[in-house]
């Protein structure tokens, strides 16, 4: 296969002073920082055939690189690198021989809307314009093929003498999309075609285009936010964030395996992708104006020194995948291996309550460890945070092997949090002196400082952190408030590993499922990794990226928590999600 | 004053002024002790605030005599630590010992000295210049009242705390720490704890030097178990709490989780138990001294019992309405005053109570 479309550290930049009039997406809420850089330092290719994807927020710089390719960046805008159209460039091209160019070879569907169609023309005139200039086709030809171009999206030509406002935003799309293949392009650009339609109308136009790219054979550049929808539609994608290209490879596994963090977000942040879980985004806004190293810095939930020392490129990662991430994408957090653990029987013999487990967790993901009482996951957990000591098998936290440190004693290490409210806290300490313990104990901080992050980690626990509720004894808290006050105590060392064992089995329904969304809530704002354990699978499914499921000790099957759910492959397991499954039907069914 | 053996009803008057004499010294004492250590009760209560969160007297209703208990205990500590000196005064400085000044034992054990015996005073009845008489060898009964509660006090504390703090502490090291020490300590808990205590007692007091000190050493030997006991299954108890392993995985040493958590949970327990081995003690001492086991040159309530009912025939005379009554009621007095402290603690430090009483 040839490459059709050659991109190479392509930069655009829009000058502050004038409006970036046309430009929907590029240029977001118009940070006026001397220049504002859109597209960075973006090399991507295309081959013939292909159907390529381009994802990002709103602002990373996507609709810009289509409006480049198309020559059509307003005025404001200063280019840098080269966009080679079958080895010619096209940044350096005259209008005049753009124009050969452009809707002959490279089309464009715009974004669905009333504006993108001229509103006292006929459709079917706006159709056979391009054809007639590019094409030199007759009048009457043009409108033979603008007939054929109806039916073959799907409309009736009946349509072709409407007006575009008696057309719903189906038919318009459909119209916008007959009138970029008019002349038969090689290349398609689809700018965000169907985050205006409903789901039906989605997967109508999916298949349309599906079955439009077999039978013209062009190649496709999708450009979107909805994962959902370029899954089924594009072989290759490419993410992309603040105008730079943070991850490229095959669709599936990008989406199934995201080597990214802001790939991962995008992923969680997509519905239908898992099906029970609740949406949570990206924490954070897209950095304003120039920024030093990662432009992911400051939301990433992985961040090191070093991403601050520049901007990473795309690095292959293997044959085909490639991550701009100075760690090599996502970063395994915590490794465990041989996890052993055995307790005595009153009677001499020994029950096996942990046996050969081996886990890992990525940083910022939510592992729920899933499992029937006595199936040895708390105990698990309590082994992964060190309250077994030493010995119990082969964890490595960080990169390095543990070996009885306790990781708690640091900021950013392993915090727990555990079942029974009130056993989790001391009825004789104040609210103060158990959240402030940890730092008591490792003496950071200075007095001033650490009264101030009590108060901060239990705002963000929500509660209050007036006097008075400081100097209240945790004893005289309600369970909720006590675990609460736990998980503050747990927060004020910033863990990167949270592990939470079974927080709200003891608390009441609305307490718990509080808990739970301020739980993940958190997680997703600070980005720390979380180890979830719970005997219930829907709760786990509500939270978690992926899922272990544990019997007798063993993990019986560990994966991306709607694979566990929807294709469960042990018995056990299927057993589980029946169980829930009926106990919902009936529920429901009464 | 004489006092007539014949005639009980001349008694009376004698025996009135007596235990007025008696109250209002007692009286005196008890308001002098409130007023003048104000400052050091204080302290003390604000101690005891501490360590049991205030509900010592917080749940101290009218009726709980543990307030009061406390205050008469407090009166028989004055009486055996000033009492003598107020009788040296009033024998006009025949009294040689210096009271104020050292050691503790010496003075408890060193009663006999010359110039104590009231010249041709033998088996005086109770007056104004012995509220209680004397005795056989003419011996203010009242004084040996004094030193006898003192004797009492010194080995009821002496035992209570050495078992206590070293029980506690074995106890606690045995709960935290676990292991093969823990087994030891289980194990010499049961040996101690199966031991007939009294037999024993007397065996040994019987085979060793009667002293004071022996009689306390042979006393905490049997008596720390319990202590012990109480301590280490809280500690064990403490240990998993989740709290606690919490701190533990937090990095807090096991010096910080037993001052910060364990002690102030075990403290209380601590402190009844120390409550009740000191009523032990001072029994056990009491019941060594009446059997004629304890140091014969000391002076205790044990003694007087068994010096007043080895005089013979001593029910024909009335000498013991205040020879033998007056230790006898001393005693059950001291004995009752540390039982109503120890339930009111226990009450203090039930957990139940606790958490039911206070939100």
């Amino acid at each position: 296969m040839t490459k059709l479309l050659e991109i190479r550290d392509l930069s655009i930049e829009y000058e502050r002073d004038s409006t970036s009039g046309g430009v929907s997406d590029g240029s977001s809420e118009g940070e006026s920082a001397a220049g504002c850089r859109a597209v960075d330092r973006l090399s991507l290719s295309l081959e013939k055939g292909e159907m390529l994807a381009v994802i990002g927020e709103s602002g990373s710089g996507k609709t810009t690189l289509a409006l480049a390719i198309m020559g059509l960046l307003p005025e404001n805008a200063s280019i840098k690198g080269s966009i080679l159209f079958q080895g010619k460039d096209l940044n350096g091209m005259q209008e005049e021989e753009i124009d050969q160019v452009r809707w002959k070879s490279i089309s464009i569907v715009f974004q669905n809307s009333l504006e993108v169609l001229n509103p006292v023309m006929q459709v079917g005139e706006q159709i056979s314009e391009p054809m007639i200039k590019h094409l030199g086709l007759g009048k009457y030809e043009a409108k033979k093929r603008c007939a054929e171009l109806f039916s073959q999206v799907g409309l009736d030509p009946v349509w072709l003498d409407a007006y575009p406002h008696q057309l719903s935003g189906g038919m318009r799309q459909r119209v916008l999309i007959a009138m970029a293949l008019s002349c038969q392009p090689e290349i398609l650009i689809l700018d965000e075609v169907t985050s205006a339609l409903d789901a039906f109308t989605k997967v109508e136009i999916g298949e349309l285009l599906l079955r439009l790219q077999k039978e013209c054979g062009y190649s496709m550049i999708l450009i979107s936010h909805d994962i959902g929808f370029i899954s089924s539609l594009s072989n290759r994608m490419m993410v992309m964030y603040a105008g730079r290209a943070m991850e490229r490879g095959d669709t599936k596994r990008v989406i199934e395996s995201p080597l990214h963090p802001y790939t991962r977000g995008l992923v969680n942040s997509t519905p239908g992708i898992f099906l029970y879980r609740d949406l949570w985004g990206i924490a954070g806004e897209a950095p304003a104006g120039e920024v030093q190293g990662c432009p992911f810095y400051s939301r990433c939930t992985q961040r090191k020194s070093i991403c601050k020392s520049g901007c990473p490129d795309l690095e292959p990662v293997d044959s085909e995948r490639e991550v701009a991430c100075y760690l090599g994408g996502i970063v395994t957090l915590l490794f465990a291996s041989r996890m052993n653990y055995s307790y005595r029987l009153p009677g001499g013999g020994m029950v096996d309550a942990v046996k050969d487990v081996c886990l890992d967790i990525k940083e910022g993901e939510v592992l729920a460890i899933v499992g029937q009482t006595g199936s040895g996951k708390s105990t698990l957990a309590h082994m992964l945070a060190g309250v077994m000591g030493s010995g119990v098998g082969e964890i490595y936290f960080k990169g390095n092997r543990m070996n009885g440190e306790r990781y708690g004693s640091q900021y950013g290490g392993i915090q727990i949090v555990f079942q029974d409210p009130v056993n989790s806290t001391s009825s004789r300490l104040t609210v103060m002196d158990t959240v402030k313990e940890p730092l008591d104990i490792n003496h950071l901080e200075g007095k001033k400082e650490r009264i101030e992050l009590v108060k901060e980690a239990l705002t963000s626990v929500g509660l209050p952190s007036s006097e008075d509720f400081l100097n209240r004894f945790c004893g005289s808290l309600s369970g909720g408030q006590r675990q609460r006050v736990a998980l503050a105590r747990a927060l004020i060392m910033r863990p990167k590993l949270l592990i939470a064992d079974e927080v709200t089995s003891s608390l009441d329904v609305s307490t718990a499922s509080n808990i739970l969304r301020l739980l993940k809530g958190l997680q997703n704002s600070q980005g720390f990794a979380m180890i979830y354990i719970t005997h219930d699978l829907m709760i786990a499914l509500k939270v978690a990226d992926r899922i272990a499921v544990m019997e007798k000790g063993r993990i019986i099957e560990i994966g991306n928590s709607h694979q566990v759910m929807l294709h469960p492959q042990e018995e056990a397991t299927r057993k589980l999600v029946m169980a829930k499954m009926n106990g919902t039907e009936q529920i429901i069914g009464g | 004053m004489t006092f007539d053996s014949c005639n009980p009803h001349k008694n009376a008057p004698v025996l009135k002024a007596a235990l007025k004499s008696g109250c209002l010294w007692l009286q005196g004492h008890l308001q002098g002790y409130v007023h003048h250590r104000l400052k050091c009760h204080q302290q003390i209560l604000s101690y005891w605030k501490d360590i049991s969160d205030s509900s010592l007297f917080s749940m101290d209703n009218p009726g709980s005599p543990s307030l009061s208990s406390l205050c008469l205990c407090a009166s028989v500590v004055k009486s055996g630590c000033l009492g003598l000196t107020l009788k040296a005064q009033r024998h006009g400085g025949k009294f040689s010992e210096s009271h104020n000044s050292g050691w503790i034992f010496k003075t408890a054990s060193s009663f006999t000295t010359a110039g104590k015996m009231a010249l041709l005073g033998l088996f005086l009845i109770p007056g104004p210049e012995h509220i209680l008489g004397t005795d056989e060898l003419g011996m203010d009964i009242w004084s040996q009242i004094c030193y006898g509660a003192r004797m009492s006090l010194i080995i009821g504390l002496a035992v209570a705390l050495l078992s206590g703090v070293g029980g506690g502490v074995l106890g606690l090291l045995g709960g935290y720490m676990g292991g093969n020490w823990d087994k030891l300590l289980l194990r010499a808990i049961d040996i101690s704890m199966a031991l007939p205590s009294f037999p024993l007692l007397i065996v040994i007091a019987a085979f060793l030097n009667p002293s004071i000190v022996n009689v306390i050493l042979v006393l905490v030997l049997l008596s720390w178990a319990k202590p012990a006991r109480i301590v280490r299954s809280s500690a064990l108890a403490m240990k998993k709490q989740h709290y606690i392993v919490s701190a533990r995985l937090n990095g807090a040493s096991p010096a910080y989780i037993i001052r910060r958590h364990i002690m102030p949970e075990v403290l209380p327990l601590l402190f009844v138990s120390i409550l009740n081995i000191a009523s032990y003690a001072i029994v056990a001492e009491s019941g060594l001294a009446f059997l004629g086991l304890g140091d014969p040159t000391s002076k205790s309530w044990g003694m007087m019992l068994h010096y007043s009912t080895s005089f013979r025939s001593i029910y024909f005379t009335p000498y013991w309405q205040w020879w033998l009554i007056p230790p006898l009621v001393a005693l059950i007095f001291l004995l009752l005053c540390l039982a109503f402290i120890g339930r009111d603690m226990e009450r203090v430090v039930d957990p139940r109570l606790r958490t039911g009483g206070r939100s």
